[in-house]
């Protein structure tokens, strides 16, 4: 290295790039398997809006009134009721298991942990596009504890009686090993058919990269089985061979969207559809046509979303942030789940405020089970319940769908425009 | 006389019959294939197959041989499995219909059917509807720079003939199975019906079954619509979303298919399903997205589209179905020597 230098310029990544190619494009490849990729806190000059927004309760409460008047006593945060429809399963709470970006990061052990937990609390629970073709169906190979089959039923095996159902994504090169048409006649998902409580997500895309497809990182192994069926790049030019696995995004138009939509409808007759969106410019319009063609729900991962594995321009520049996403969609017809960073009651809160049916707890469900496989899980979700209680009590509300953006205010909206109570109505 | 009236099992039969979660599954082998009812049937089977031999054969049609394997099939709908074979090395397909071979052969013969083999892993609660098997043939036929009415035609004349051909010639077996040989020659003594999907639809409320108008009219409610005609009859104009990406969309209407199913009065429900097809390049890949499928999967077949193939209608005739329908049984397996039945493991 020569003493020249560039003010003004990131030298040191330059310089990075100079050595190591594109490789240089991700976040360096000794950290997969154990970190949860999501966007720099405030690097780009990003800021969270939803992070911005505050709590606001009232002192007048009519709707605490009427609480009062059909409980003939004072209500307590513990009369908050917290059980929602959450595209079309029952769930005792506003939360659900959205599908992780790698379960790499997590044990074999912790994959059905974190299954057998979310069915034990009856939240519904999303498995990702990427599980079939890296830790395999769980038929006939020795796909182990990771597969999709042994999560299933570690779902299933401590599902509550009446709560939860499971959502299975399949990838546009899985439609060749036909995810969704094995799992229609699967022993193991008979009861969950029978009882309405298996749906189907087509994957547009996730909050961490919008407009690129699911991304793996495998060892030669890993990569030589896939071959053929995914595109694979060879990702690291130092250290043990890494390679890079590709699903592609798809491709959707409007139209495509919505017959392949009520393709799903037709073809699964006893499944709900849900579909997940990345967070673009057009989210209001592609929720709309997924709801107008008959989705249950409608995932909006937002720019604040974790992935397993992503460029970091993709971490750091592209997308809406979630608040955005929601302000954009609006009043809407059905389930509207979002992801984004959750893991707390405040910003959980903030987002059924702004039109969220439910929030779904990624990275902080991993962190969870990885902190305690038994319990971590349960335990998070019990914190993040009392929470809620708390807070939409305080804002003399007693439902979720009850809250709405009167309970927050953004001080930058407010400056914009004096005397405005809520900076953040929907427009 | 119904597809729920009646069923000639023999005493040892019944003994051994299982009532399943939702119907009544076979004997043993050795039971079903020594049962007179057994042998009547697969005679009458054979009648409808040599007598659409002839049909076909007459009106200029070349029979071809159906592959079995390839690289890729017919995607299916409501949830049915291909299955999977290591064909050195590689991941290709037992056939779930010819379609795309039809197509293609189009390239070389302007008038073509197969008597094919399907394997189709149907999800094992349609057991409970006595019309699917796991594995079943077809009288496939294609028919290159054909509309939709001239594929119709070729389909009420292939299911007359045999039918006629059967009632002449076999009566006795006819009779031994208790069919009523006047509602079967009645059947088809004339042309047959015609109403629109939409038409279905609205006989559905006015039966009190109301019925999604965007979706594949469900089990019941075709075996309802089957159950009030006394002939068959095709419904047509299927919405877009409901059938594979090779039935052609309506290019004035929006949404809707050239396509249609010919449906045996008396509750036998569908016989036959035929379109006219999407054949061009472009017209292809985006329908395959619409339902969810992988261009990529298909190169060999966008290969001769985007060379160019005829546009084309045609058909495809269920055999047991069919069989089902001629011999007045209750459930679809009795229409085969081997049946394989959806969920159950069978010889």
């Amino acid at each position: 290295m020569s003493s020249l230098q560039a003010p003004g310029l990131p030298e040191e990544d330059i310089r990075a790039r100079a050595r190591t190619g594109a490789a240089a494009a991700f976040p360096p490849v000794a950290g997969y398997g154990h970190t949860l990729y999501g966007p720099p806190t405030g690097s780009g000059g990003y800021k969270d809006p939803l992070q911005e927004l505050r709590i606001v309760p009232p002192a007048l409460m009519p709707r605490r009134l009427e609480k009062l008047v059909a409980l003939g006593r004072e209500p307590l945060h513990t009369d908050v009721a917290l059980g929602v429809s959450i595209g079309g399963f029952a769930s005792p709470l506003p939360i659900f298991l959205p599908a992780f970006g790698s379960s790499q990061a997590v044990g074999p052990d912790l994959a059905t942990s974190l299954a057998s937990q979310a069915g034990r609390l009856g939240i519904p629970m999303v498995i990702g596009e990427n599980v079939v073709p890296v830790h395999g169906y769980g038929h006939s190979d020795a796909s182990g504890q990771r597969s999709l089959l042994r999560r299933l039923e570690a779902y299933v095996e401590s599902m509550d009686e009446d709560a939860g159902g499971i959502v299975v994504q399949q990838s546009t090169e899985d439609a060749d090993a036909e995810v969704w048409n094995l799992l229609y006649s699967e022993a193991v998902t008979a009861p969950l058919l029978a009882g309405g409580r298996l749906a189907f997500e087509l994957k547009i895309g996730q909050g961490a990269k919008p407009g690129l497809g699911g991304m793996t990182v495998l060892d030669g192994d890993g990569a030589q089985r896939l071959e053929g069926q995914y595109a694979i790049d060879e990702l690291s030019t130092v250290g043990p061979p890494r390679h890079l696995r590709y699903s592609s995004p798809g491709t959707v138009t409007a139209e495509i969207l919505g017959h392949q939509i009520r393709q799903m409808r037709n073809n699964y007759p006893l499944c709900r559809i849900w579909v997940k969106l990345p967070p673009t410019r057009d989210v209001e319009e592609a929720a709309t046509v997924a709801w107008d063609a008959g989705a249950d729900a409608v995932t909006v991962d937002g720019a604040e979303g974790g992935t397993g594995w992503a460029p970091r321009a993709f971490l750091e520049q592209v997308g809406l942030p979630l608040a955005e996403c929601l302000r954009r969609i609006g009043e809407h017809p059905a389930s509207l789940c979002v992801t984004g960073g959750m893991w707390e009651g405040t910003r959980a809160l903030k987002c059924l405020a702004l039109g969220a049916t439910a929030i779904g707890l990624g990275r902080a469900a991993l962190i969870a089970v990885d902190e305690d496989a038994e319990q971590g899980l349960c335990r998070l979700v019990e914190c993040l319940e009392l929470e809620l209680r708390l807070l939409i009590s305080a804002l003399g509300k007693y439902a979720p769908d009850e809250l709405d953006p009167e309970d927050l205010w953004l001080p930058s909206a407010a400056a914009a425009w004096p005397g405005q109570m809520t900076g953040f109505g929907v427009a | 006389m119904g597809a729920d009236q009646k069923y000639t099992l023999t005493d040892s039969e019944t003994s051994t019959a299982v009532q399943g979660p939702v119907g009544r599954l076979p004997p043993t082998p050795r039971q079903h294939l020594s049962s007179v009812g057994t042998r009547a049937t697969l005679r009458i089977q054979h009648r409808l197959l040599t007598a659409a031999r002839e049909y076909l054969c007459n009106e200029g049609f070349v029979e071809l041989l159906q592959p079995i394997i390839g690289p890729v099939t017919d995607p299916g709908t409501r949830g049915s499995k291909q299955v999977d074979i290591d064909y050195y090395g590689h991941r290709y397909k037992l056939m779930t219909s010819g379609i795309l071979y039809k197509q293609g052969a189009l390239l070389g013969f302007e008038k073509i059917f197969y008597i094919g083999l399907n394997v189709r892993l149907e999800p094992p609660h349609t057991v409970s509807t006595s019309r699917h098997l796991a594995e079943f043939h077809q009288i496939d036929i294609e028919i290159a720079g054909a509309s939709r009415a001239e594929a119709m035609r070729v389909a009420s004349g292939v299911v007359s003939h045999a039918v006629l051909r059967v009632v002449e010639e076999l009566p006795e077996e006819l009779a031994g199975l208790g069919r009523d040989l006047a509602a079967l020659s009645g059947g088809v003594a004339e042309d047959f019906d015609e109403i629109s999907h939409h038409e279905a639809i609205e006989l559905l409320r006015k039966l009190d079954r109301p019925h999604s108008a965007e979706s594949e009219i469900d089990w019941e409610c075709e075996e309802l619509l089957s159950r009030t005609a006394q002939r068959p009859f095709f419904i047509v104009d299927y919405p877009r979303g409901c059938r594979g990406f090779y039935d052609r969309e309506s290019r004035t209407e929006d949404g809707v298919l050239r396509n249609f199913d010919l449906i045996a009065p008396e509750g036998y429900g569908e016989l036959a399903s035929g379109s006219e097809r999407e054949f061009e390049y472009r017209r292809l890949i985006e329908r395959m997205r619409e339902t969810g499928e992988n261009p990529a999967k298909y190169s060999w077949y966008l290969e001769i589209a985007r060379g160019g193939i005829p546009p084309s209608a045609g058909c495809g005739i269920g055999v047991e179905r069919l069989t089902r329908y001629v011999a007045g049984l209750q459930e679809i397996w009795q229409a085969s020597a081997f049946p394989k039945i959806p969920g159950v493991p069978s010889p």
